[in-house]
């Protein structure tokens, strides 16, 4: 098509008007393209007399018109763990996925709070581009390179089948199952492509890793009070708060979907406060704001606590009916006082050493109901903690028990000789957030009806993480705030909360498996016993040696332990998401004899693994979506067909088994394995067949693909098929419009009430059910030797730990979410990079800046005892001085020595998250995968940051040469 | 509705102009999340020499905004709304290039680079300065402000195109270029003080935000009235999509009788049908870290982008806000927290 040079265009001519040089060329370049459009007649230009109003050569308009175009749409979501879960529709043209929009059509339930719609956010808004994308995996591909190089070769399915097969056969054969591990997280954001890999796993006697906890998304002090993993209130019920604290959780860049709960309680006469160490982007939207010191967020609840407490601002009644704060503790040994040392206490319990003890109005000691030791388990909801009695908070006596006479005093009484250190002085010095400020907060939070705080990540990264959520979980005890419409403690971290527990569990699990506590499985295949604090190390071995947590490759019988050797990783980063990853890469890695993972897109675990295969993008599939921010459940399903070569996660699992099934039948020998652990045989010549078959009904194929699978879980939920019910809730259905959850199964701890946002905890708070603690309380009293050693028996404030030294490495540095990635998705997506720097950044205070030499766009290396990454500084005068701050998640291939935002972090544990509690059997906490263990450290890390010197190549502060 | 005229007493409209289409922006909900700008881009700016455009752009306010330092370049009119001011040309890396990756090199080619932009092109973006604002911590401030073109009154880039391939819409006073007419001369471009026409180096012609007038009108395979992307996907809900002169609708109530809805920039004369309800933000910090009465963001930077008019908006949602945390009713709080039918009044005038 040729050019048009007409006279008019003035850029052509002459006239030298305001282009500059540089700018005429750069409008220039493009000028060459031929142009895809018509262009008008160049003769002939008609008049227009008025181009207000009366325009009459308007044809044109249906240029725009005809891109509003498509040929189908399809209704699916992401899997990304981001809690959104947002329902979209996925618009197809000429057979390939062209854009989405939200699907927007989630049913009202609520009429008081803001409408649900639309959900969704920028990442969501351009998955698209993923699909067809240049990172997209498209065939099977086997490393030919080192790992991490991005060297391949393409190989057939077959092969590479074939090859994880025989090696799956291998360590089944050498008794070394328990080297299988399977990394994938958080079931709710697809449960179906979760399941896929785990249900094959344990068919194989493999180990499926936890996630919550090694992400340091559990907030410890949940299970450690509450006796639960978490819950918490939809998002809806923010909106019904007269006073929200927002405390580390920057729900305006990580809850973008239900920012709107928040933001338009301003109207709606809600107080906001925000706690945040810099003037965050939910900081913003706040009525006000505390700033209080990196991780003094303990000293600072505990201040709040104190002025509740001195100012007698609590809810005594909540305190004696649901709490542990009546409950005597013995001064000489720190533990309970228990019913069976108490002289003539009469117990109607099996186990009395299991119960505990109050003392009533007239002066008489009375046994507290619900303790363990009356109840049968954790959960017995036969028992009621309803009073006949009025227990005394203030309590100070001398009990003639079986040891003799001892002092006790009341928990009420030990926290208040804690609390006592929290003067406003104190933590005015310890915060640096002002002493009248806090205080008032404090005051209208328990005067407010309905108080809530939404908690997050912000505070849960720190080594004492489960010394600062006892802390602030503290304020909604003491204030009542708990089990009510409007109010609790809600933190949102990771997409745990799946409805549909229980189906999800019968597809995942169909015959006992392994599990392992993912943060104490790398550390310990990272050798960091040999080189931690001896403490430390000592206590991580006697956890180990307890059996309170497992590491698998379990020990052997003559006291070997194997390495672990074959890794599936999907639906997750483990490698780049690794703290550690320095120690990851160098200790844990070459272990591992085979690393296979699945994926749409090529991801730094991608990157680092022998095998690829590709999988189903998100607009590919069948499976389901749901989370703790709303009751609804919602599908994938396919737009198209799987690009290139990818198959479903269901249907690569699957066509896997079949192949091991396969090979292990052409081979002499093979035979059943017994487990070591369970009451079963693996079976490998019979894995495709109990793959698809339906174990609850005894039916043979009847899982043969996703949609299936999906379906399963549908009919074995009762949130989904209540049992009081004939209604059933489809996956037809879910593709029709979301659709709220039916009803609410055992293991959540409120019932669904229609019309009403989901509010945790009313099963104890309104029911008077124990809760699921050793005392059947609110447990802020831990005691647990280990917690009396360490001086944790109740919350308490203590000073960060850190394995750098301060002098050397000034800066804390942390890593928060941010909004332009989901973890490592849309990392490296070319639409939201164009929405940022393009590479990595720092955020840097001006004054640390200035201190150092460096602007705005520099090259930095950022770097502590562990290593060292470049990245480009940015300015952000909102940041606290003495911070460094990298939103997280950056992959390994965005850093010029293929470093990364973890290579900073090391792997760092506390015990006190290691523990068995009652030690002998555990009702209270056990490991159980993601409920109970501990977390990983993100924060308490130190750094320091220098300009990277002129002529180091990466100039990225280069300005415009010509 | 039919009757509804362009003669109301309160709204002026452009003359020869019926309806005129307005959104309003609530500052106080716009969390920088930027899925308006995707959802624009997806629409109608992906591809075709539009890559380096965004109809609609969030910046952080303080802030040069995109393209950079777009509030100095002129354009607009003069005081008494008559002659036009002169307006500058953004030079083309003030608004950033659309980079392009290395993704296949680093990930299937065995290149040992980093992934970055090619041609280590990056200094400048859309959204370059993210989060800075101004001032010092712990007093910083900064807020986010959505644009999309303005859909003006008083539009000076039709009024600066010689060959008048600009124009406004009879029926919805939407402001197009006819993209059969424009031959790219760019006077629209320099003449708005927005900088919201661009020009397509590809196609030699301007574009601009055509307000999804193919969604509002109903096209599209399933014939339903869509309000524009960027309004419809805001997480937030902070846009209200309706006509200036639809009186039953929030969108009047807000600008007209509470006054609490604010032009940007009102200074350049061209009467813009964007409305803006004003940010607040919890207040400054003493060195020892208490909370002061003191407003965190002054009002002297607010009334540079408002208005003078920013004052009695600010007041009266503070105000109202009060009441009703002392327990009152306020239908002002109502309306900025209108139910998402009432926030997308597209069809009011549709003839029966």
């Amino acid at each position: 098509m040729q050019d048009t040079n007409h006279t008019d265009d003035r850029r052509d001519g002459s006239d030298g008007r305001k282009l500059t040089d540089t700018s005429r060329r750069e409008f220039l370049k493009g000028l060459g393209v031929a142009a895809g459009g018509s262009f008008l007649q160049t003769d002939g230009l008609q008049v227009v007399d008025d181009p207000i109003g009366s325009y009459e050569y308007r044809d044109w308009e249906d240029l725009y018109r005809e891109q509003w175009d498509w040929d189908s749409t399809a209704r699916s979501t992401h899997s990304v763990n981001c809690t959104g879960s947002c329902s979209w529709e996925v618009y197809v043209r000429n057979g390939q996925i062209w854009r989405e929009d939200q699907a927007a059509d989630y049913p009202v339930f609520d009429e008081d709070s803001p409408n649900p719609n639309p959900r969704g956010c920028q990442k969501g808004a351009c998955y698209s581009d993923y699909v067809n994308a240049d990172q997209r995996v498209l065939h099977p591909l086997r490393r030919t390179g080192e790992r991490g190089e991005g060297k391949w070769e393409r190989i057939s399915w077959d092969d590479a089948l074939t090859e994880i097969a025989e090696e799956v056969i291998d360590a089944v054969q050498d008794e070394e199952y328990d080297a299988i591990s399977a990394f994938t997280p958080i079931p709710a954001m697809s449960p179906v492509s979760y399941a896929s890999g785990t249900r094959l796993t344990r068919l194989l006697g493999g180990v499926a890793h936890s996630f919550y906890d090694w992400y340091s998304d559990l907030p410890p002090g949940q299970p450690i009070t509450w006796g639960t993993q978490t819950d918490n209130a939809e998002s809806a019920d923010w909106y019904h708060a007269d006073y929200i604290i927002a405390w580390g959780s920057n729900i305006n860049v990580t809850r973008i979907p239900d920012a709107k709960y928040f933001l338009d309680a301003a109207y709606n006469g809600t107080k906001r406060v925000g706690i945040f160490t810099d003037y965050s982007q939910t900081a913003i939207h706040c009525d006000d704001w505390l700033s209080p010191d990196a991780g003094s967020d303990p000293a600072l609840a505990l201040g709040m606590a104190q002025t509740i407490v001195s100012e007698e601002l609590y809810d005594e009644a909540h305190l004696k009916e649901q709490t542990d704060m009546p409950l005597l503790v013995r001064e000489d040994t720190g533990k309970f006082l228990r019913a069976s040392e108490v002289d003539g206490l009469s117990v109607d319990a099996d186990r009395s050493d299991h119960v505990f003890v109050m003392q009533d109005a007239e002066g008489n000691l009375r046994v507290a109901p619900g303790s363990l030791g009356m109840r049968d388990g954790q959960h017995d909801d036969s028992v009621s903690i309803e009073l006949d009695f009025d227990p005394q908070l203030n309590v100070e006596e001398s009990v003639s028990t079986t040891d003799g006479e001892v002092e006790v005093r009341s928990v009420w009484n030990n926290l208040r000789d804690e609390l006592s250190n929290y003067t406003p002085e104190t933590v005015g010095e310890i915060t640096e957030v002002g002493s009248e400020t806090y205080q008032e907060v404090a005051r209208e939070f328990a005067q407010a009806d309905r108080a809530k705080i939404i908690h997050g990540k912000g505070v849960n990264d720190w080594y004492h993480n489960d010394l600062g959520n006892r802390a602030i979980q503290l304020l909604v005890t003491l204030t009542g705030n708990l089990g009510r419409k409007g109010t609790g403690l809600d933190h949102y971290v990771g997409q745990e909360k799946i409805w549909t527990y229980e189906g999800w569990s019968k597809l995942n699990s169909p015959v006992p498996g392994r599990n392992v506590p993912t943060t104490l499985w790398t550390y310990y295949h990272c050798d960091v016993l040999d080189n931690a604090d001896p403490e430390t190390t000592q206590r991580v071995q006697e956890a180990i040696d307890n059996d309170w947590m497992p590491v698998y490759p379990e020990e052997r019988a003559d006291g070997s332990r194997p390495d672990p050797r074959l890794m599936f990783i999907w639906r997750g980063n483990y490698f780049n998401q690794a703290k550690g990853n320095v120690a990851v890469e160098e200790q844990l890695w070459p272990k591992l004899d085979l690393i296979v993972d699945i994926n749409f897109r090529m991801d730094s675990s991608a990157m680092y693994s022998d095998i690829v295969l590709p999988t189903a993008s998100h607009y590919e599939k069948h499976d389901l979506s749901m989370t703790d921010m709303h009751s609804y459940v919602h599908p994938f399903t396919p737009a198209v067909e799987p690009l290139g070569e990818a198959k479903t996660d269901w249907q690569i699992f699957r066509e896997l088994a079949a192949k091991i099934q396969e090979l292990a039948q052409q081979r002499d020998d093979v035979d059943p394995v017994p487990d070591r652990e369970f009451d079963r045989e693996i079976d490998l010549e019979s894995v495709h067949d109990d793959y698809v078959r339906n174990w609850e009904d005894d039916e043979a194929d009847a899982l043969a693909d996703d949609k299936a699978a999906a379906e399963y879980i549908l009919e074995h939920s009762e949130e989904t098929n209540p049992s009081n019910s004939d209604e059933q809730i489809t996956f037809d259905d879910i593709d029709e419009q979301p659709q709220r959850v039916a009803a609410v199964g055992d293991h959540w701890t409120s019932d669904l009430v229609e019309n009403e946002p989901y509010t945790p905890w009313q099963r104890y708070v309104q029911d008077k059910n124990p809760w699921p603690t050793f005392t059947g309380r609110q447990q802020y009293y831990i005691d647990h030797d280990w917690y009396l050693e360490l001086g944790e028996e109740l919350p308490t404030y203590k000073e960060p730990p850190t394995l750098q030294d301060r002098a050397d490495y000034p800066l804390n540095y942390t890593t928060p979410h941010g909004r332009w990635s989901i973890h490592s998705t849309w990392r490296d997506s070319e639409k939201m990079l164009r929405l940022q720097r393009g590479e990595p950044v720092v955020h840097l205070n001006p004054d640390d800046m200035d201190d150092r030499g460096i602007e705005d766009g520099d090259t930095v290396r950022l770097y502590n005892d562990l290593g060292s990454i470049e990245v480009q500084a940015k300015r952000y005068p909102s940041g606290e001085p003495g911070t460094a701050r990298m939103y997280f998640a950056w992959e390994r291939f965005q850093f010029p020595d293929r470093g990364n935002f973890n290579s900073l972090v090391p792997l760092y544990m506390k015990p006190t998250q290691l523990i068995q509690y009652p030690e002998d059997t555990g009702e209270h906490l056990e490991f159980r995968p993601n409920y109970w263990g501990p977390t990983g450290v993100n924060s308490d890390v130190r750094v320091d940051v220098e300009p990277v010197a002129d002529g180091s190549g990466d100039d990225s502060n280069g300005g415009s040469n010509e | 509705m039919s009757s509804h005229t362009d003669s109301s007493q309160t709204v002026d409209l452009a003359e020869g102009v019926n309806h005129q289409v307005a959104m309003v922006m609530d500052l106080n909900k716009c969390i920088g999340c930027q899925t308006c700008t995707i959802a624009c881009k997806t629409n109608w700016t992906d591809s075709g020499g539009r890559e380096y455009m965004y109809w609609n752009n969030v910046e952080t306010k303080p802030g040069a905004g995109y393209p950079r330092d777009w509030e100095e370049l002129g354009g607009g009119w003069d005081d008494e709304g008559e002659e036009r001011t002169p307006g500058e040309l953004p030079e083309q890396e003030d608004y950033g290039a659309p980079w392009d990756f290395n993704h296949e090199q680093i990930m299937y080619e065995g290149s040992d680079e980093p992934l970055r932009p090619m041609d280590d092109a990056a200094d400048w973006a859309p959204n370059w300065d993210e989060d800075e604002g101004a001032g010092e911590y712990p007093n910083s401030y900064y807020f986010y402000l959505p644009r999309i073109c303005n859909h003006c009154t008083h539009p000076s880039c039709v009024e600066a195109c010689p060959r008048s391939a600009l124009y406004k819409r009879e029926e919805d006073g939407i402001v197009l270029v006819d993209q059969d007419r424009c031959r790219g001369y760019r006077y629209c471009v320099e003449g708005c003080p927005y900088k919201k026409v661009y020009y397509n180096a590809m196609k030699k012609k301007s574009e601009k935000c055509i307000f999804c007038y193919p969604r509002i009108e109903g096209e599209g395979p399933e014939g339903e009235v869509r309000g524009p992307a960027c309004a419809e996907d805001c997480p937030p809900q902070l846009r209200m999509v309706g006509y200036l002169d639809d009186e039953q609708g929030p969108i009047h109530k807000l600008v007209n009788e509470y006054e609490v809805a604010v032009r940007l920039h009102p200074e350049f004369r061209t009467e813009p049908n964007v409305y803006y309800i004003p940010p607040f933000a919890p207040p400054k910090h003493t060195q020892d870290g208490e909370s002061t009465d003191e407003e965190r963001i002054p009002r002297e930077y607010l009334e540079e982008l408002f208005g003078p008019k920013v004052n009695d908006a600010l007041d009266t949602i503070n105000r109202e806000r009060q009441r009703v945390r002392n327990g009152g009713e306020s239908e002002l709080m109502e309306l900025l927290n209108s139910d998402r039918s009432e926030k997308y009044r597209l069809e009011v005038f549709d003839e029966a």
